[in-house]
């Protein structure tokens, strides 16, 4: 093909890929804290007594699970804010879907990492008469979080390839920026390569850090067994 | 006799796993300072029995008395009587009950001061200075003094079981249950464990042990119970059960451990 590239186009633009950068970092980065958080607590509600607390967990986790993330930014943001009579940003919206599908995906993991405890653990907890929340705390979590980190870094990964969809609801984030860049310049070929090349760099080097804590984990196996 | 209060009696315990009756009405009575090791063939009920001393299994039916007192209460449902034990008062029995398991159970994330002092910081609520102290004075005792900053990844079996000895003491419990606590060890280091075990029962700690080491029970115990099919089959001085058995059921277990 014959094609002149000219990125010279774009150059004025810089700023414009920075700030939606900024926004593709704070989208992944708040949802994937609140997402935690709330996934430490469904995948709690999970291990209770009563199906009061497990039915509603399950569910949950099942819906987000089972229905595609552009679906649900889409619903966060042109249905929920109708259906409890309130408006709600762009932003706000994403930050909600992503939150959620992520708390759905942690509280798995949670549930996944408590279970593969030995219950050798557990009665030796209990033998010395610690009750459920310090067991939980003191013996339990701190190994379990430890097995979790492999494929918690992992998704923060996906989340972070995630937060481009929120374009589609209008979030000034990295993708956004370059639609916007792009009705300016029509420079297809030269801005939407120059946004993958931000991804890349952006996801490849996040890879190479998940690489590297995961090698670390398995070498410094103080207390692996 | 004297008419001490035991510290620890059973009453009738039983239990069944699925349809299978492990324990078909357990009695004892065990008094201060007294070993009493218990001895049986591979599911004869003697772990399930010590699990259901510190309720790590719910007897099914029966009573658990420590020092007298009644754990937890029995209540009449549809399905016969039923006991009712309350997670306060169960912590309460287990901090006063220390346990030691087969497979020692150490937490793997402390090292061993820290898997020692987690009882006393994190139940009875002391100090991290004296929680320190109790552990640093029951590693001394069982010899690992040295290994206190190790992780239990560390240390070979033997010494994983001491610490874990240690940190059943430092709740200092008023009994202890052993749960075939050499079972695990590669033969070379039974003899390290069953050391300090002795030492504890010299010194007067109240042990319930299961064991199939006859070698500890004839020099440690002061009563043997020989377990078969759920029931209490022979009893007695280790004199009695392990050199004259009565029973037939009796010599034939000890007859097959003997060609071990």
């Amino acid at each position: 093909m014959d094609y002149a590239w000219d990125f010279g186009a774009i150059n004025r633009y810089w700023s414009v890929l920075w700030n939606g950068l900024v926004v593709t970092f704070q989208l992944a980065g708040i949802s994937l804290l609140a997402g935690l958080a709330l996934g430490l607590f469904v995948g709690m509600m999970r291990f209770a007594k009563s199906p009061v607390l497990t039915w509603p967990a399950a569910v949950y986790i099942e819906v987000f699970r089972n229905s595609p993330v552009l679906v649900q930014l889409v619903w966060f943001y042109y249905a929920f804010p109708v259906l409890i009579d309130t408006t709600m940003s762009a932003f706000m919206a994403a930050v909600l879907a992503l939150s959620f599908n992520t708390s759905a995906f942690s509280a798995e993991l949670f549930r996944g990492g408590i279970q593969s405890i030995d219950t050798g653990q557990w009665e030796a907890g209990r033998a010395l008469g610690m009750r459920g929340p310090t067991l939980m705390r003191r013996i339990i979590l701190p190994q379990a979080i430890r097995r979790m980190i492999p494929p918690l870094t992992g998704r923060a990964i996906e989340l972070t390839k995630m937060t481009a969809l929120a374009s589609t609801i209008a979030v000034p984030e990295l993708l956004y920026q370059g639609k916007l860049i792009n009705a300016v310049t029509f420079r297809p070929i030269e801005t939407y390569t120059v946004v993958a090349v931000i991804y890349l760099v952006l996801l490849w080097s996040g890879t190479l850090l998940v690489d590297r804590v995961e090698r670390r984990l398995g070498r410094s196996d103080a207390w692996n067994r | 006799m004297e008419s001490v209060t035991p510290v620890l009696t059973l009453e009738g315990i039983h239990k069944t796993f699925g349809g299978h009756h492990v324990l078909k009405g357990i009695d004892l009575e065990i008094r201060t300072g007294q070993t009493v090791v218990i001895i049986g063939a591979s599911g004869s009920g003697k772990s399930t029995l010590l699990r259901c001393i510190n309720f790590l299994e719910h007897p099914d039916a029966g009573r658990v008395l420590l020092a007298g007192e009644p754990i937890g209460r029995t209540v009449r449902g549809r399905s016969g009587e039923r006991l009712v034990v309350h997670e306060r008062e169960l912590s309460e029995v287990r901090r006063r009950v220390g346990m030691v398991f087969q497979h020692f159970n150490l937490f793997p994330h402390m090292t061993a001061v820290q898997n020692v002092m987690e009882g006393p910081t994190s139940v009875l609520r002391l100090s991290r200075e004296e929680a320190h102290a109790r552990a640093h004075e029951n590693l001394a005792k069982v010899g690992l003094s040295d290994k206190a900053d190790q992780y239990p990844s560390r240390l070979s079996g033997g010494q994983q079981q001491r610490v874990a000895i240690a940190r059943a003491l430092a709740m200092q419990p008023d009994v202890m249950l052993f749960d075939e606590p050499t079972s695990a060890l590669d033969p070379e280091l039974v003899g390290e464990v069953l050391l300090v075990m002795r030492d504890l029962s010299v010194e007067g700690m109240t042990m319930v042990v299961v064991t199939h080491e006859m070698g500890f029970a004839f020099a440690a115990a002061d009563h043997v119970i020989f377990l078969h099919e759920g029931l209490v089959h022979e009893e007695g001085s280790p004199e009695a059960v392990l050199r004259e058995p009565q029973r037939e059921r009796t010599r034939t277990f000890l007859r097959g451990l003997e060609h071990l």
